[in-house]
């Protein structure tokens, strides 16, 4: 950590203005604690909308159910809060049906990894255009503080009141092993890194899986605070290989020690190129190239 | 002369039964009958289980098959041979003339031919390998032995064994010397059955063609020609056919379809397509159906359209995947927790089946909900002749779109008042942002709990859907028979129908004064007509294939009125007889309280 | 099968004709319960072989012909399975071997299959080209052969043909007998009443020539087109032209199917009084049969339509528990009649 400069109110304010991002945040308040690691996510992600130049319109923000999952309400983009662990596969139809969508998946812990776990790896697989942020506070917030599968071992809560014997689920090693063609790992008390990190997953062309960590401040006191999250999180290795998938998962067996940033990128065709080939082998004509329908069909390219 | 004949083929899985059948069919519907056919096959990939072709072949419009057939070709007895009883009097029993093994007594088919039946033992093995130098081919032998007994004109039957073997040219000349040579022994055989086929009768008009197609062919056609771009599944009997079908013919229209790793997955990724625009669907049955539940729901709250093609089969749980049932009304209509109404729309035959489901993309964007198209086995496996508009009859877009936002303004998506169709906005467009919730939510869809609002926006989803009753050009119910006041009213719904109607109007033909309403629209269930239609009727019929008569169920539940249920579960279609037999006790019943 | 049925006893009858069909008629009413099945060639039920010549007069429907309908075989529970081959017998099993190779068991056995018409060694060459008359179909297939007004060649002469005859001359048809020793069979006519019985034929309109005079049968020929189909030619050297030619020298009965079984076979199916052939449960019955006369002191056929169906009805009584002897039903005088026409008993049937 270096010297911290000091920051004017009114010269920040001004930045953020002019920055345009606070377009991409709806009027809605969020509905989140005060301290909660989510604030950042959803500035991080106006920010990397706002970088990308993104249109307002063309952003679909797709969750489940959750406190995560009320992300999309926050965001003035078009949106759908879905069913628990459903997320995945409601955003794959959104960006099958346009290809020009910016997609962006949302959820928690225990909606992408308990109910939901069936739809991970075939999202992953397929390379389905989408970028799926993973909110993970290893507990289920809003239902008022229940088990997670990455909550720790020995974690106290009212559906384990004498402790999870359950061992946590390992997240980036499954989203690796899941073929996966863009993994990272980012920390809600680093924004900034958090911000960069969001914008690469979305300028990724493939699925990319940022797994977002993140303290639960009213339910969890005692694991995943700022405090010990602060004193764990490292970095990923300077000579760390992105395009190393078994570095990536070694890296990503050390979960006592989780390292942030980017730890797996390739490059290969996505489901819409898949579905494309698939058109070009029965002889088929792409919709871009008919005369059809315009306010359908053109919106596909 | 009218012609109505009913042909089955029963054999053993490997003798080419279901082969035979499908070349006869072609072969008569080529020649410009109506047909309407429902093959039996067996539960097992592997085997020798039982394999039955069974065909109704007319001359005038019929709807369903009959009790009876008129000829039965064995090509394995031990198969046949329970089927031996269902030839009518004078109808033909066509069989190989010797076996090869010895056979305990009653092991051969001739020793179950009833006196009234007329039998013709046919060197089918030895006439295959004659022709062929092989033992394949036996039933295109006995085929050429059915054409010249019947005196059909060869060149229909050789060209559907081209089109049977066009990939495979030694097979195809094959079997065009094995249907020869039964030709052949045909001629030197004395017809001694009255099974005489009239001249065909073509009303088809200029432009339209005429095809024969299964239940599940046709929801592909109808989809196909309604423009669906998306489509998400998860094989499973009976519904897995339209997947495949649409796997070939979607990407040669540019369209997409993706077998997703389970029903929740594909439903849900449905949702997504259909709230990003485009025209999705996917298709299941019962067990599936289960699974969709809640994201159906979701889809009703959420007011997103959706197609859901359901075929029926034998339930609860895994149930009889094989066989047919309409046992998944209720969970169509009301499946899923909450008030979550939708569209049901059941069709009664395969013409239904390509209306219904083009239609069915019309009714989900005009009225912003899950429609499902309900059909069972029976009719997804049924193949009939149909006949198609020149042109395909559905809209390419019927949403209801926003017009210009006042400045300052924001867009609801979900206004209220007026005809409770709010105007939707599509991703991609400026000022039409808004997020799809499966909370209840107020007009600007943000959630909401207020016990108003709740109020409002549930009127709003069912008031609605009462527009879909009036939605053109869709019939959502239809009376046959006699007009005014009847003795016998036969109510009943899907492939049902066809032996409803059948059985009222052989109940008309014996002096009963009856009639028959086919429900097509089950949600929203049409209530006045139904109601019209009912207080003409003394009695009233209500046969289904389900044990609780959900049907029944549904429709007290909108007109109170004592109706009599006839419910049967025997895995296959209900026998006309059995409803006619209702219809005269009823309409005996009638007359005995006349009497008293 | 019903377990009640698998008690019943199993009565087969080889033949649907007239003495087959009445047996299994009296065995129903002896025996409400057994099982009863016939076996027959035939693709029909029983009908009447003496209607036949009726086709002649534009009765084409086989429907005309049966004697009893479906539902009467169904009511009194007798399976007719047609198209059926007997390949063998075993006595000893009590097994019949059908020849599609199914076997069946019975407790008795009556056989009934008849004659079928006999063709004399030197014209067996011939027989494709020739029409028989024995069956529905066979007499189907000879009326389509003949046109309006036809000429039909008979050979032989049997009272089965000249009854034929009969017809043939009442339809406006032209027949030519080729006579001989068959003539009039199964009568015996001796050389004094030969010459009689011939003028009444002639007299009835048929046109006879005497085979003998002509030396006998050369050869039949399919005839060169433009001419007649049918040529017959004579060792003289005459020929004679017509659209088919008819053979009726007499029946032979149908035994081979029994060889081997251990009945004993003359030429019939050798039986006493009671029917009974020379292996216990075996019996036979009808133009199949030779009878034990003790008065003639030998095996002899009964024909005719009454003598055949009063042979079923005492085989079947015999069968369930009778024993009564057989009594000749009818005479076996061919006579003229006041009008100068043939008449003859075994023309006789109900």
């Amino acid at each position: 950590m270096g010297e911290i400069k000091p920051v004017y109110l009114e010269e920040k304010l001004k930045e953020i203005e002019d920055s345009g991002r606070l377009d991409y945040r709806s009027k809605t308040l969020p509905t989140w604690c005060p301290g909660c690691g989510y604030f950042s996510i959803v500035e991080a992600v106006a920010a990397s909308l706002c970088e990308l130049n993104i249109p307002n319109e063309n952003a679909v923000m797709v969750s489940g159910i959750g406190c995560s999952s009320r992300f999309p309400f926050f965001v003035n983009s078009y949106g759908m809060h879905t069913l628990h662990g459903r997320a995945l596969p409601v955003a794959t139809g959104v960006k099958t049906a346009n290809d020009a969508l910016t997609v962006v998946a949302v959820g928690g812990d225990g909606d992408g990894f308990a109910i939901g776990g069936g739809h991970v790896p075939h999202a992953a697989r397929r390379n389905v255009d989408i970028t799926y942020l993973l909110f993970d506070n290893g507990i289920y917030g809003l239902t008022k503080g229940q088990t997670s599968p990455t909550s720790a071992i020995g974690f106290r809560t009212p559906t384990s009141p004498y402790e999870n014997p359950d061992r946590p689920l390992n997240p980036l090693l499954m989203l690796l092993s899941y073929g996966a063609s863009w993994v990272g790992q980012a920390y809600a008390g680093r924004p900034d890194h958090l911000h960069r990190m969001i914008t690469q997953a979305m300028a990724h062309r493939g699925f990319s899986y940022l797994h977002i960590l993140s303290p639960c401040v009213t339910f969890d006191k005692t694991h995943r605070t700022y405090g010990n999250l602060g004193m764990q999180v490292r970095d990923l290795p300077a000579d760390h290989d992105p395009t190393d998938r078994l570095a990536a998962m070694r890296e990503a067996m050390d979960d006592a020690l989780p390292a942030l940033g980017l730890y797996f990128r390739e490059e290969r065709p996505t489901l819409a190129d898949a579905l494309d080939g698939l058109v070009e082998k029965a002889g088929g004509e792409l919709p871009g190239k008919v005369a059809a329908k315009p306010v359908r069909k053109a919106a596909r390219r | 002369m009218a012609t109505d004949i009913q042909i089955s083929i029963v054999g053993s899985a490997g003798d080419g039964t279901i082969a035979a059948g499908d070349i006869l069919k072609n072969a008569l519907a080529g020649m410009g009958y109506k047909i309407i056919s429902f093959d039996v096959y067996p539960p097992e990939i592997r085997g020798f289980g039982k394999c039955i072709a069974r065909m109704r072949v007319t001359t005038e419009q019929v709807y369903s098959l009959k009790h009876k057939s008129d000829v039965l070709i064995s090509l394995d007895d031990s198969h046949a041979i329970p089927h031996a009883d269902e030839v009518r009097e004078c109808g033909a029993v066509i069989y190989e003339r010797a076996s090869i093994v010895q056979l305990p007594e009653g092991g051969h088919i001739s020793a179950h031919i009833g006196p009234g039946q007329l039998p013709y033992p046919v060197p089918v093995r030895e006439l295959a390998e004659k022709s062929t130098s092989a033992n394949r081919s036996r039933n295109i032998v006995v085929l050429g032995f059915l054409a010249g007994l019947l005196d059909l004109p060869d060149g229909a039957f050789l060209k559907a064994i081209a089109k049977k073997f066009k990939r495979k040219a030694e097979a195809a000349a094959a079997s065009e010397a094995a249907y020869r040579i039964g030709r052949e022994f045909a001629a030197q055989t004395f017809k001694l059955d009255d099974v005489v086929f009239g001249p065909p009768v073509s009303t088809v008009v200029a432009g339209a063609t005429v095809e024969m197609i299964s239940g599940n062919a046709a929801i592909v056609r109808g989809a196909l020609d309604a423009g669906i771009d998306t489509f998400f599944g998860y094989p499973i009997t009976p519904a897995t056919s339209i997947m495949e079908r649409l796997a070939a013919e979607m990407p040669r229209r540019g369209g997409r379809l993706l077998q997703t790793e389970d029903e929740i997955s594909a439903i849900s990724a449905v949702i997504g397509a259909g709230f990003a625009g485009a025209r999705a669907a996917t298709s299941t049955s019962g067990p599936g159906l289960s699974l969709m539940a809640e994201m159906l729901g979701m889809g009703v709250i959420g007011e997103v359209p959706a197609v859901i093609f359901v075929s029926q089969r034998g339930g609860p749980s895994t149930g009889l995947p094989t066989k047919t049932e309409q046992s998944d009304l209720h969970m169509a209509v009301f499946g899923g927790h909450g008030d979550a109404p939708r569209i049901v729309i059941a069709p009664t035959n395969v013409d239904g089946c390509y209306r219904c489901a083009g239609k069915a993309f019309e009714l989900a964007e005009a009225y912003q909900t899950p429609v499902i198209v309900l059909v069972d086995l029976y009719l997804s496996n049924r193949y009939e002749t149909v006949v198609f508009p020149a042109r395909p009859p559905f809209e390419a877009d019927v949403n209801r779109r926003p017009g210009k936002q006042a400045a300052g303004t924001q867009y609801k998506r979900y206004t209220l008042g007026g005809d409770s169709i709010s105007p939707r906005a599509l991703p991609g467009e400026k000022g039409g942002m808004h997020v799809v919730t499966g909370l209840e939510h107020n007009e600007l869809g943000r959630p909401s709990d207020q016990g108003e609002m709740h109020e409002a926006m549930s009127r709003k989803r069912h008031e609605k859907l009462k527009e879909a009753l009036k939605h053109p050009d869709f019939t959502i119910c239809k009376r046959f028979g006699d007009e005014g006041a009847v003795d016998v009213g036969v109510i009943s719904w899907g492939s049902n129908f066809g032996e409803s109607l059948e059985a009222m109007l052989k109940a008309r033909g014996e002096g009963i004064r009856c009639a028959a309403m086919k429900v097509v629209m089950l949600s929203p269930f049409p209530t006045e007509r139904v109601a019209a239609f009912l207080a003409d009727c003394k009695e009233v019929l209500v046969p289904e294939l389900n044990y609780q008569g959900q049907f029944a169920n549904l429709l007290q539940s909108h007109v109170a009125r004592p109706v009599t249920r006839l419910n049967r579960v025997p895995g296959e279609p209900m026998k006309v007889e059995d409803i006619l037999e209702e219809i005269r006790r009823l309409a005996g019943r009638k007359a005995a309280q006349k009497a008293a | 099968m019903t377990e009640a049925s698998r008690k019943a006893r199993h009565h087969i009858i080889v033949g649907s004709g007239v003495a087959g069909s009445q047996a299994a008629e009296t065995l129903r009413e002896c025996e409400p319960d057994a099982r009863i099945t016939i076996l027959t060639l035939s693709s029909l039920l029983f009908y009447n072989r003496y209607d036949l010549p009726k086709v002649f007069r534009g009765h084409r429907d086989w429907r005309e012909y049966l004697v009893y309908p479906a539902a009467y075989y169904r009511d009194w529970k007798i399976n007719v399975r047609r198209c059926s081959r007997v390949a063998g017998v075993d006595a000893r099993r009590r097994v019949i071997a059908l020849d599609h190779k199914e076997e069946v068991r019975f407790d008795t056995l009556l056989v009934a299959s008849g004659g079928r018409g006999y063709i004399p060694e030197d014209l067996t060459d011939f027989r494709p080209l020739m029409h028989g008359f024995s069956s529905y179909t066979e007499a189907m297939s000879a009326a389509n052969e003949v046109p309006k007004k036809g000429h039909v060649i008979m050979l032989g002469g049997d009272m089965i043909g000249l009854d034929l005859a009969r017809t043939l001359i009442d339809t406006r048809h032209r027949v030519t007998l080729v006579a001989g020793p068959n003539t009039f069979w199964p009568h015996e006519v001796d050389d004094t009443e030969r010459p009689g019985l011939i003028a009444a034929l002639e007299k009835m309109g048929i046109e006879v020539l005497e085979g003998a005079d002509a030396g006998g049968i050369a050869s039949i020929d399919q005839g060169a087109p433009g001419l007649s189909a049918r040529r017959v030619l004579f060792r003289d050297g005459t020929e004679l032209y017509g659209d088919v030619v008819m053979p009726f020298f007499g029946l032979s009965p149908s035994v081979e199917f029994m060889l081997g079984s251990g009945v004993d076979i003359e030429r019939g199916l050798l039986v006493d009084p009671a029917l009974r052939t020379t292996t216990e449960g075996i019996y036979a019955a009808g133009d199949v049969c030779q009878i034990w006369s003790d008065a003639e002191r030998r095996y002899r056929f009964y024909y005719g339509w009454k003598n055949v169906r009063a042979m079923g009805d005492l085989a079947a009584r015999n069968i369930t528990g009778s024993s009564d002897p057989w009594v000749p039903a009818q005479d076996e005088k061919l006579h003229i009649s006041d009008d100068g026409k043939i008449q003859s008993p075994f023309w006789e049937y109900a």
